[in-house]
């Protein structure tokens, strides 16, 4: 398992270039960042920095960006947001598959908790942590001081993905658990029955919470790359299954695809962000769409 | 079905190896750990009886796979047709060479029997010992099997074309009939030749396929040896004006030259023997140019050639017309003829007084006046008063025509008889004379007539012509290729006599248009007598009963040929195709106990002939060489020098090939193979003795199957 700080090396920053969010990681770059991005005014956002308005106390000028940028802009001393989210870890056995990608399905989705941490602490938002398998395993309470981040990193580091798990009844315990309306950032491979998922989902929602649903698999899982004669053996399980994969890749890709139609339909029944990603996609995905969902919700 | 290597099919037991491995040794499948398992398990079945059937499909290639190698190696062979057995078995074949002429044409410097006998000789050392070999040829004469190989060999060596050549399919025929005498089980014939239509006629065809078909295990072989694009010349038939002329009238010879192949230019020329004039060769017959035509031809392009030969003495005389230079094959580039000239032949016209103006029209048909004038007449005509009949010399005339005669004395009419008899020719013309009816009746009239008179029949509406319906009568020749042309119905017919019923061996030669007789013969003796019911006297201004002397062209040819006819040149042919019996009248008075026959054109010895004194003929049968004849008695002086010539029918140089269709046609449903050279003829023999080899088929199916196996593992286990 990496360090903690390898969530942060710069093949993960760089996987979210183009969402200009460099800046959220690296602070000595934040400015560079702005501009190189074309998500500008999102970045402004959630910057330790935001554009002089006439009122505000010149002496809250940022003299070194005015020097770099010739543009005035005021340090930002109070949260602008105050919103609290919740990162919801998978440790299911099946998370840790992976069949030829780098990341398992586990490390992505730490990456990309890590990611998100990151920004949502810079921008002083309180995160929290929460892991399960079968019940929860390992919860971090919200807090939005940087020293934070350093716990929840430094727990996502030291996970492992073992044993069976029950998602839905760790979800229900998760929405049993939160007092205050939060964004729960929940990132699982959803490998089981989907109706009592989609339950425990509704039940958060009904919570007050708001919800992104990250739906993490691994590159084979989407794509099926297996050819000839193969005996499959589930991880968890342990059941074994011959088949001609070749000729079953159409009728896998089918069911996979109404998979995700199910969770699809009623996520956005119930309003709930569902995030398709797999292990070979870029992180840029996940976290726009943590970005969109944040900015419609303020 | 019969196997080179039949214990190779051992080696089908093999099969049970993948069998086993199958279900011992089934291969085990990658192992892979997949989390999104419970998605794959919904649709499981199906993809495993999927699976299933695939195994099952590999298993059944392999076992395949093994299956064809084991066959192929075991070389089946299916046999399509003929008999079973071994390659080596003794075999009965036939080798039927086809020796017509055509056989002779030189394509590569080789003629195509010299061709037909390479391949023939090669064939022979390809056959199983103790086989039995019959060489055959279409020349007439028996068919049997050669004593061993090498006379079968020497028999083959000695094959030469030859003239009196009988169609292939006759000689096959008899091969036919040799091979089923043979106790041996595979019988074979071959068929060398050069498929040219000619040699294969359709009439015989019939006759054939049910002869094969009733041997369906002979093995027929059509070797072809012709030439697809020949280049020849050829000259067609020679059509003579008459085989016996008057001296006064020219010879006239009509042919065609026909070509095929590059174009260019021809020469004709006709040569005539005549004795030498130099002391060495005063007895030898020397060929001498009369005359010559040049000619330019395209190919396909058939052009006539006429010659018109005059001053020929009396006598006989032979030559031939030619094409000069060499060409692909020499036998129809030269056609022979033998023309006998008589002086001018005496013919007696008879008629009532005024004899003159009653044999008017008949002279004037016959030996017009300006032909007399000018000394070409073919026929002389004496003009006397029927009562000088019974006073006259009638063995000095060729013929003799009563003109609208009166009532004779019976002794005139028996003389007439005899005249006849003796083979000489008499015409009646009936007409108004002949009012007593009953002296025409009385029977030494009746010997000579063709049927007692009965009354005088009317059309005065003049519808009623000469109408011949059939033109075979050698009177008729000369219609023959005029046939509905000729405008017989411009000469009217307004009255004849009606006869009873003709006396036994009397017929019709030309009717009327009402099918009532107008043209009557009686053969008498050796002789023979014409009757015709209408007389050819009538002054067209006097009520005549016909118009036939006046208004009619047809009926002036007609004179002529019948007065040909009765002096007799009709009768003698002296010009033969090959193989056809030669036939020659000897005068009675001027005939000896032997005769010599010298052929003039060819090396083959003199032959001596014994005449048939009785019937005053001399019969030649030797005539398998087309050339020209004498034959000689009596020295040259004093005795009897006659000739004839021998031709070959132009139809048996015919080069024009049978198609692929027409081959087809001529055997029907016997099967039958074409070879054109050794390989195809070793090729086709073997396939049709030993049957068609089906390794390739099976290397090409195990190729195919061990490919699809190869396709279907690597897509089921694929890496």
């Amino acid at each position: 398992m990496p360090a903690a700080e390898s969530y942060l090396k710069p093949e993960v920053i760089r996987q979210i270039k183009r969402l200009d969010l460099r800046a959220q990681f690296i602070a000595r770059g934040f400015l560079h960042g702005l501009h190189a991005s074309p998500y500008h005014g999102f970045s402004v956002e959630f910057s330790e920095h935001r554009k002089y308005t006439p009122g505000d106390d010149p002496k809250d000028i940022d003299w070194l960006i005015y020097a770099k940028t010739d543009k005035f802009y005021v340090k930002k001393f109070e949260a602008e947001t105050n919103i609290t989210g919740y990162l919801v870890m998978d440790l299911s056995r099946s998370m840790g598959y992976t069949y030829r990608q780098e990341l398992t399905k586990f490390d992505y989705a730490i990456c990309l908790a890590a990611a998100l941490c990151y920004l949502m602490i810079h921008q002083q938002d309180p995160v929290g942590l929460i892991t399960f398998d079968e019940r929860i395993r390992n919860s971090l309470a919200p807090r939005s001081r940087r020293r934070h981040l350093g716990d929840v990193l430094s727990l996502l580091a030291n996970l492992k993905p073992a044993g069976k798990t029950d998602v839905a009844h760790s979800l229900t315990q998760v929405a049993a658990m939160l007092r205050h309306a939060s964004l729960v950032m929940v990132f699982s491979d959803l490998l089981a029955d989907p109706d009592p998922i989609l339950q425990a989902l509704r039940r958060l929602r009904h919570g007050g919470h708001d919800v992104i649903l990250f739906h993490v698999l691994d590159e084979a899982e989407v794509r099926f790359p297996f050819e000839g004669v193969v005996e499959f053996e589930d991880p968890e399980t342990n059941d074994r299954l011959q088949l001609d994969a070749a000729n079953f890749r159409r009728e896998y890709l089918d069911e996979l695809e109404s998979l995700r139609q199910v969770y699809r339909r009623e996520c956005s029944r119930t309003r709930i962000d569902y995030v398709e990603i797999d292990t070979s996609m870029q992180f840029d995905k996940a976290l726009t769409e943590y970005l969109v969902s944040r900015k419609a919700r303020y | 079905m019969t196997f080179v290597n039949p214990w190779f099919l051992a080696g089908t037991a093999l099969i049970a190896v993948p069998i086993v491995l199958h279900l011992i040794m089934r291969r085990r499948p990658r192992h892979f750990e997949f989390p999104a398992l419970r998605l794959l398990e919904k649709r499981h079945e199906t993809n495993q009886r999927r699976l299933r059937l695939r195994h099952l499909l590999l298993l059944a290639l392999r076992v395949a796979a093994i299956a064809l190698l084991a066959a192929a190696l075991a070389r089946p062979s299916v046999k399509l047709s003929g008999s079973w057995g071994s390659q080596e078995a003794p075999v009965a074949a036939a080798l039927v060479f086809d020796t017509a002429p055509r056989m002779d044409y030189r394509h590569e410097n080789r003629t195509r029997l010299e061709a037909a006998r390479e391949l023939g000789s090669w064939l022979l050392a390809q056959f199983p010992a103790d086989s039995q070999i019959a060489v055959l040829d279409t020349r007439p004469g028996p068919a049997a099997f050669q004593v061993d190989r090498g006379a079968a060999k020497h028999r083959i060596e000695r094959l030469e074309t030859a003239a009196n050549s009988q169609p292939l399919v006759r000689a096959l025929d008899e091969a036919v009939a040799l091979l089923g005498r043979s106790d041996l089980a595979r019988r074979e014939i071959y068929l060398f030749g050069d498929l040219a239509r000619a040699g294969w006629p359709r009439e015989r065809a019939a006759a054939l396929r049910s002869r094969l078909a009733a041997m369906p295990d002979v093995g027929v072989y059509v070797v072809d040896v012709g030439v697809d694009d020949p280049t020849n010349s050829s000259l067609g038939d020679l059509r003579l004006s008459a085989e016996v002329i008057s001296s006064r009238t020219p010879l006239r010879l009509e042919t065609e030259i026909a070509h095929r192949g590059l174009g260019g230019e021809r020469t004709v020329e006709v040569q005539i023997l005549a004795r030498g004039t130099g002391e060495s060769q005063a007895s030898q017959l020397v060929p001498q140019r009369r005359d010559g035509r040049t000619v330019a031809l395209e190919s396909g392009q058939v052009a006539p050639i006429e010659f018109q030969i005059r001053n020929l003495d009396v006598g006989t005389h032979q030559g031939w017309v030619e094409i000069v230079g060499q060409d692909g094959l020499p036998w129809d580039d030269r056609r022979f003829f033998t023309v006998e000239v008589t002086p001018a032949w005496r013919i007696l016209v008879a008629a009532p007084n005024p004899a003159d103006r009653y044999a008017l029209f008949l002279t004037e048909m016959l030996a017009p006046t300006q032909l007399r004038r000018t000394g070409e007449a073919r026929f002389e005509c004496d003009v006397i008063d029927l009562g000088r009949l019974a006073n006259t010399a009638l063995e000095r005339y060729g013929a003799v025509f009563l003109v609208d005669p009166t009532a004779l004395e019976e002794d005139v009419w028996r003389r007439l008889g005899d005249y006849v008899s003796a083979g000489r020719g008499v015409a009646v013309f009936l007409g108004r004379n002949a009012r007593s009816v009953e002296s025409f009746n009385r029977p030494a009239a009746q010997e000579l007539l063709a049927g007692k008179l009965l009354r005088q029949a009317r059309r005065p509406d003049g519808s009623l012509y000469l109408a011949p319906r059939h033109l075979e009568h050698p009177i008729l020749a000369a219609f023959r290729d005029l046939a509905e042309s000729v405008p017989w119905q411009l000469a009217p017919v307004y009255r004849y006599w009606q006869l009873d019923e003709p006396a036994g061996g009397v017929h019709v030669v030309v009717p009327f248009s009402d099918g009532a007789p107008a043209i009557l013969e009686r053969p008498l003796g050796r002789g023979r007598a014409v009757t015709m019911t209408t007389p050819v006297s009538d002054d067209p201004n006097r009520q005549p009963w016909n118009l036939l002397p006046v208004e009619s062209w047809p009926f002036f040819m007609l004179a002529n040929e019948m007065a040909s006819y009765l002096v007799g040149s009709k009768d003698r042919q002296l010009n033969y195709f090959a193989g056809q019996t030669v036939t020659l009248q000897l005068d009675p008075e001027k005939e000896f106990r032997t005769y010599v026959l010298a052929p003039l054109d060819s090396d083959a010895p003199e032959v001596r002939l014994t005449p048939d004194l009785r019937r005053h003929m001399l019969t030649v049968t030797s005539t398998d060489d087309v050339g020209n004849y004498r034959v000689q008695a009596g020295g040259i002086a004093s005795g009897v020098d006659l000739g004839f010539s021998v031709n070959l029918a132009s139809a048996a140089t015919e080069l024009d090939r049978l198609s692929d269709e027409e081959l087809a046609e001529l055997f029907g449903p016997v099967p039958y193979r074409v070879a054109r050279n050794r390989h195809q003829l070793e090729g086709d023999r073997t396939m049709q003795r030993v049957g068609r080899e089906l390794f390739p088929l099976l290397i090409a199916l195990l190729a195919l199957t061990l490919g699809l196996e190869h396709v279907l593992s690597n897509r089921f286990y694929r890496e």
